[in-house]
């Protein structure tokens, strides 16, 4: 049933660069591309401008070759060409939070050969956030932020300014936490791709908009009925995932995706900011505490707890790893969380994601590893 | 005019990579003294079988070359077995269909996976100590492992290439221009054993083939080094899963000594050895879960 609950979410994911450039002619604001979901985006919003996740297009091309190396994971590649395509054309600026060397390069290509760019800024976090100097040192750096964009647009951040869009922000991820939760349900009314949709436009829309949005959607959650069998119910586990026709699929022929740990999902919005005096302290400290990517998870490794943690509290019966190919940080850590999940009584699955995904073989495996987890009827 | 301006016959094209298509059943048996009769349609990318079961105990089959489309070949397929033995459409109790066309073939009561037919077809083939499956399929290849009813436990699969395929041993075939069934054996006539060309794609893979002949290698050489290839790409995938004792090869390529032998010797452990047709275990599988489906509905009624 397809209730259009979710349509204008859809919309947004499909025509965002329509939206961008619409936002940019109604505010006269700047528009960002940002990299990485660690970019403390409250800052570009106190600033007056639209942060703008950069995503792919999963579409083949062949522009990133000369710039950086087809080892790189599809993510980068994907995402610089979407830059050297022009496609953030109506971007004056463009940001990376430091995470992992292959984004840094694909950063440093952008900034260099996407002529729109008018300006670019680097934000050092420390990937040690486990560190006890890591919250000061990221402290810094944010005000470092902070004052390059008041010099950039001529007007100093003030903490008045800050904490609005901090408040914005802390709603928007109230509301997304809100939603998921509906997900813990036995038949949840909220599918996989619909929650995809409500959390990745997160990253690329207002948020002012979008929270309007996300209220309007929870107030008719209640009396939601999906009228769809849940079948079984998955969990994803990777990096960056918008692959909606691959999430489709997969609610397609038996499953529901409950719950993900993916940095396009629970892990851009897990966690609000602590109530502080300290603006700048309030919103850094939230990203270093922030459900980690594997980029910042060491040495102790908190995000298998975190995982395991999120797959039983939304009762999770298989854990599908979205691992993007050339994905070092992640697939580091895939042998032992996998171990960890499946000692735990979470099967798991394996797939390696390119640019461009093959459904049929993908949903072979899928639709195999549904047999494995029942199928007793034919037994 | 137009016959003198006809062009002499063309000279017959020999399909080197044609295997043997083949048509079987138990004679001693009559399929009208069966209670449940099932049936298992297995669609690949090359291949097609159907199996007919009779009470749960394999009765025949047909396997023959995968054609334009997945219905027909599902409908032709059957339609082998069926002139064979008398047997009509309406005499089979519940259908299961399986490999890539599963979701269409149109007489099928089910659609079940090939990688859980494998792993029950090899159960039946190979008996209940069978823990891991290797199917080499037409162009993608499979590990499996499986509990001792022939329910998958855990799989691989092969990425994006048919390397490690049959549809990459039929290329070879009509490279070296040698009938595909001669490959194996002919692959041992060398006096030392070659190194492996690529195993990682069939088209670097029958380059290489052909700089090799140009090198002076000899056909049977190449074809050692190909078969070689082809068992390291697929002992890779085995190790990825791990491989217990109790292990099976299906599909069309567990007919070819030359790769099997490498398999077992990289492994170190022997493949268990069946007398039934390697390339039915999907089909056959798929007939076994429709004869449990059948049961299972009859009980309910």
């Amino acid at each position: 049933m397809n209730d259009g609950l979710f349509d204008q979410f859809k919309t947004w994911y499909e025509k965002r660069h329509d939206y961008a450039r619409a936002w940019k002619a109604r505010t006269g604001g700047q528009v960002v591309a940002t990299m990485c979901t660690y970019t403390p985006e409250e800052l570009l919003i106190a600033a007056g401008m639209l942060p703008v996740r950069v995503l792919g297009a999963h579409e083949p091309q062949n522009v990133t070759e000369p710039h950086i190396f087809g080892m790189f994971c599809p993510f980068c590649r994907d995402s610089l060409a979407q830059g050297l395509l022009g496609r953030f054309d109506y971007a004056e600026g463009v940001t990376l939070t430091q995470s992992c060397i292959q984004y840094r390069q694909t950063f440093n290509s952008w900034r260099m050969h996407v002529p729109s760019v008018q300006w670019d800024y680097y934000v050092p976090m420390p990937n040690d956030v486990q560190s006890p100097h890591a919250k000061k040192a990221h402290y810094a750096e944010v005000q470092s932020f902070r004052e390059f964009l008041g010099v950039l647009t001529g007007k100093p951040l003030t903490d008045e300014m800050l904490k609005e869009a901090l408040a914005v922000c802390d709603e928007n991820r109230r509301l997304l936490r809100e939603l998921f939760d509906y997900r813990k349900q036995s038949n949840p009314q909220v599918t996989g791709v619909e929650a995809l949709y409500a959390s990745i436009t997160a990253q690329f829309v207002d948020k002012r908009e979008h929270n309007a949005e996300l209220k309007k959607v929870l107030a008719a959650m209640k009396t939601r009925d999906l009228n769809r069998s849940e079948g079984v119910r998955f969990m994803t586990i990777g990096s960056e995932n918008d692959d909606i026709a691959f999430m489709a699929m997969i609610e397609s022929v038996g499953g529901t995706i409950v719950i993900d740990d993916q940095c396009s999902g629970t892990r851009y919005f897990w966690n609000a900011s602590k109530d502080d005096g300290d603006v700048i302290k309030a919103i850094a400290e939230r990203y270093c505490d922030r459900p980690a990517c594997p980029t910042k998870d060491y040495p102790a490794h908190t995000r298998f707890d975190h995982v395991l943690g999120l797959a039983k509290d939304y009762g999770v019966q298989g854990a599908i790893f979205l691992q993007q190919k050339f994905c070092d940080p992640h697939e580091g850590d895939y042998p032992d969380l996998k171990r960890h999940l499946e000692d735990n009584g979470i099967p798991t699955l394996f797939l390696e994601f390119d640019i461009t995904n093959p459904i049929g073989p993908f949903r072979i495996r899928v639709e195999a590893f549904l047999e494995t987890l029942g199928e007793e009827e034919l037994f | 005019m137009s016959a003198e301006l006809a062009t002499p016959a063309a000279e017959e094209k020999k399909e080197f990579w044609r295997w043997q298509e083949n048509t079987w059943f138990d004679e001693s048996k009559n399929w009208r003294d069966a209670k449940i009769i099932t049936c298992g349609i297995d669609v690949g990318s090359v291949s097609s079988q159907a199996v007919i079961c009779c009470d749960g105990e394999l009765f025949g089959y047909n396997s023959m070359r995968t054609g334009n489309n997945s219905p027909d070949s599902a409908k032709n397929a059957l339609q082998g077995i069926l002139d064979k033995t008398g047997m009509k459409l309406e005499d089979i109790h519940y259908t299961v269909g399986t490999g890539y066309g599963r979701v269409n073939v149109p007489f099928a009561n089910k659609a079940v996976t090939e990688i859980a037919c494998h792993a029950r077809g090899a159960n039946y083939m190979g008996g209940s100590k069978v823990r891991t499956i290797l199917d080499m399929g037409g162009q993608d290849c499979k590990a499996i492992h499986c509990d001792e009813r022939g329910k998958v436990t855990n799989f691989l699969m092969n990425d994006k290439c048919a390397a490690g395929t049959g549809r990459g041993m039929e290329v070879i075939a009509d490279l070296m221009q040698i009938p595909i069934a001669n490959l194996g054996p002919r692959s041992f006539d060398v006096e030392t054993e070659p190194e492996a060309v690529s195993s990682i794609c069939v088209v670097f893979a029958k380059s290489e083939a052909l700089a090799l002949l140009k090198a002076g290698y000899t056909k049977n050489m190449v074809i050692a080094a190909y078969c070689q290839a082809m068992a390291e790409r697929v002992v890779s995938l085995l190790e990825r899963i791990g491989v217990e004792e109790g292990f099976f090869i299906t599909g069309g390529i567990a007919k070819n000594p030359g790769v099997v032998k490498r398999i077992e010797r990289l492994l170190g452990i022997q493949a268990v050895e069946t007398k039934i047709d390697s390339q039915i275990a999907g089909a056959l599988g798929a007939s076994l879960f429709a004869y449990t489906l059948m049961q299972k509905q009859a009980k309910a009624a």
